[in-house]
């Protein structure tokens, strides 16, 4: 029963069904991060991490400072995709096949960053072949391969009903789409196995996000360092890690929604509710910030208020405030009313919020390397071109990905938009009826 | 549904099963691997009870993860088919 | 089984760093260059700080040579991904060059910064090395062991002369090196040892104690310490 939809669906299968120069502009922009990137790791391949700023101590600097960054943003997709499924949030239809991409795509980017910062990568088969479970190193190890593998799922399920669309409708690639397709002909059976594997996806991949972030946060926090050495690492981490994936979300729906006409399914009261959550968000991050700090403040020891003064007013003040001001300050100021210019404040604040988590990760990973216990001579960490380069080719990497997917997978769930049309209608109305109180037998 | 058994579908089913085949290799090679990392740990009598409790966990999550798979591949495959 | 472990006598040390030059020496430590010094990147397995006085602020300077300290529980040991280093039967906390990938998170957990990394090739194999020790490529963390390869040494000549190996032929290079023979080494599992009898002192003390790494570099304050 071949699936011949709708006219209205056909905005969305325009990016697949053709390419304008738009594409080829885009690509060749980010050809240019992304070779500069190419040049700056084969520099360092071929020479060794002396390019970079590192030294003695400051052994960590961009790279891990990318690598938690990146791995905080992959919290967006399936996350939000997950809750707000689990919580039959009709209005995250447009949105979870973007939250779901970005997650897939910059996981493989978050995890490359470490082997970008590894002294000798050639020997990265040593972690599998030899690898020690007591190091938080190898928890993120497996834990990154389950959320691969588990947002690699999520994503390819619910794509199903659409790859049939595209399988039926497009007429090119049909060999690729028959295949993942797995003979889906949207019978009733077939949705029920479809919708039941989703929900259990949906109830897994909370869990197994949650604890990648936490062991990523683990890594500093089972150390004995200063500032580091903190219990509230776990937390702190997934809460800013689902900060800045929500912020990047929003980011890629207004690109996206600007370069393929997608005004009409991208509406502003879908970034009135993404942008609410974003301030609830920039709330709890502050909240965990403050906490964090007044309690190594109060406390007074020694060696963690060195680094905890050397982020307020010594050598890293303009990093600490500015990240403040990112965090905190813009996004209350956009945030806060959202009754006009939506698009426009939600963008500000996302955009600004992903400046300010990067700085949140490097105000966490630098300050207490730079401080060391024993009387050292304080190191300051200048990143190179090198880092610059990889940090630049890691975003257009991302973007890259991102681009292509796109152009061969709908990037808004069309099967999930008419089942809105169809089913989601009467069912919230059916909901909404179970809450109001029960029509009393014999009263008039 | 198409004549099942002209040349394309045969073609789309047998790379179906390939694709199925690589999924249970990957979720495979993953366990397989958990499992190297306790015996190595245990042999060289190096804090074994941090291999185990971690794969107390993760082991069981591949496992839910590729019957996920299983069952979506024979649910949808086998109705496909039947019509 | 012995303990190998160390007492540095803070009052007899003149901050000459003999001890520094004679390491980098046996160990085939590589000279970084002057741009890489610079740049911070200096290795030093053997590391001398100085410290102030607190009382006498800009008066009295107090040395306090650093070697790895070869920790009972070490940090990092504990966050090495693949066993590129670990606490051998005899207490000396070993890194194994060949398997080490480079991840740095052993540096970044040590309390002392007693681990150093080699940021390029800064040395190949050639003549005028110790030939007893292996030279690290780049990429690799490196730091003191106690010269286990004196130990190694010591212990075939004692099995090819075909008597027992005696502690006292085990003598690192720095201890060997000391002027002021400020470096005691010894087997600390020995009570009757020197290094035992040191460690028991009244004067003795550990570099942060309180974080738990039980380090069997031990310190003898100035003065008379004690009551």
């Amino acid at each position: 029963m071949a699936d011949l939809g709708d006219a209205r669906e056909d905005t969305l299968l325009a990016p697949i069904a053709q390419t304008g120069r738009g594409f080829y502009w885009a690509v060749a922009l980010l050809s240019v991060p992304i070779l500069w990137g190419v040049i700056a790791y084969s520099v360092q391949f071929y020479e060794g991490l002396g390019v970079t700023g590192l030294h003695q101590p400051v052994s960590w600097g961009f790279y891990v400072t990318n690598f938690v960054f990146f791995i905080g943003i992959s919290h967006a997709g399936t996350l939000i995709s997950a809750i707000l499924r689990l919580s039959k949030a009709e209005w995250r239809r447009p949105i979870t096949r973007m939250a779901e991409v970005i997650t897939c795509m910059v996981l493989f980017i978050g995890a490359g960053q470490i082997l970008v910062d590894l002294g000798r990568p050639d020997r990265l088969l040593n972690v599998i072949l030899h690898g020690r479970y007591q190091s938080p190193l190898l928890w993120d190890a497996t834990s990154i391969s389950a959320y691969m593998t588990a947002s690699l799922t999520y994503l390819y399920l619910p794509m199903i009903p659409d790859i049939a669309i595209l399988r039926d409708r497009l007429g090119k690639r049909k060999l690729f789409y028959s295949v993942l397709a797995l003979g889906w002909t949207g019978t009733e059976r077939q949705q029920r196995v479809l919708n039941r594997a989703i929900a259990i996806m949906a109830v897994l991949v909370i869990p197994i996000a949650v604890s990648v972030h936490s062991v990523v946060s683990f890594v500093f926090s089972m150390t004995l360092q200063p500032m580091w050495h903190s219990t509230i690492f776990g937390p702190y981490f997934v809460v800013g890690a689902i900060f800045s994936g929500i912020a990047a979300l929003i980011v890629s729906m207004i690109i996206f929604r600007k370069a393929y006409g997608l005004q009409h399914y991208l509406k502003p009261i879908h970034f009135r509710y993404l942008g609410q959550l974003l301030l609830v968000m920039a709330l709890l991050w502050f909240y965990f910030t403050f906490a964090e700090y007044l309690t190594g403040y109060y406390g007074g020891e020694p060696e963690e208020m060195r680094v905890f003064w050397a982020k307020f007013t010594g050598p890293f003040w303009p990093f600490f405030w500015v990240m403040v001001l990112c965090n905190f300050v813009i996004p209350l100021i956009c945030l806060v009313r959202l009754g006009r210019r939506t698009i426009g404040k939600v963008l500000t604040a996302s955009l600004s919020i992903i400046v300010g988590m990067w700085l949140e990760r490097f105000i966490i990973v630098v300050p207490t390397l730079s401080f060391p216990r024993l009387p050292f001579a304080e190191g300051i960490y200048w990143p190179t071109w090198v880092e610059w380069g990889e940090t630049a080719g890691s975003f257009g990497l991302f973007a890259l990905f991102y681009l292509l997917f796109t152009k061969f997978f709908p990037i808004i769930s069309i099967w999930e938009i008419r089942e809105g049309r169809e089913v989601g209608l009467k069912e919230v109305e059916e909901r909404l009826i179970t809450y109001l109180p029960d029509e009393v037998e014999g009263k008039t | 549904m198409e004549r099942p058994d002209s040349d394309f579908n045969r073609l789309v089913r047998t790379l179906q099963w390939v694709w199925l085949g690589a999924a249970i290799l990957l979720v495979g090679g993953i366990i397989s691997w958990i499992i190297h990392l306790i015996r190595t740990a245990w042999e060289l009598g190096d804090v074994p009870s941090a291999s185990i409790g971690v794969s107390l966990v993760a082991i069981p999550i591949f496992l839910v993860l590729v019957s996920v798979v299983l069952y979506v591949f024979w649910g949808l495959r086998s109705d496909g088919r039947e019509r | 089984m012995a303990l190998w472990g160390m007492v540095i006598d803070l009052d007899r040390c003149t901050g000459c760093q003999a001890c520094v030059v004679a390491c980098k020496a046996e160990n085939n430590v590589p000279a970084v260059g002057e741009k890489e010094a610079k740049r911070e990147r200096v290795i030093s397995w053997m590391q001398v700080l100085t410290e102030t006085d607190e009382e006498h602020h800009g008066e009295k300077m107090r040395f306090i040579p650093r070697p790895c300290l070869q920790c009972d529980d070490p940090p990092c040991t504990k966050v090495c991904p693949v066993y590129a280093t670990y606490r051998n039967p005899e207490g000396i906390v070993a890194q194994i060059y060949a398997r080490c990938i480079g991840c740095r998170f052993c540096m970044a957990a040590c309390p002392y910064n007693a681990k150093y990394f080699n940021w390029h090739t800064y040395q190949k194999e050639g003549p005028g090395q110790n030939p007893d020790v292996s030279v690290r490529p780049k990429g690799v963390v490196e730091k003191c062991t106690f010269c286990h390869h004196r130990l190694q040494k010591a212990r075939e000549r004692a099995l090819a002369e075909k008597r027992d190996f005696d502690p006292r032929e085990y003598v690192p290079a720095c201890a060997e090196a000391c002027l002021a023979q400020a470096i005691v080494f010894g087997d600390l599992s020995d009570p009757s040892s020197e290094v035992a009898k040191l460690a028991r002192s009244p004067r003795a003390f550990k570099l942060q104690e309180e974080l738990g790494t039980k380090p069997k570099v031990i310190y003898l304050t100035e003065g008379e310490g004690g009551g």
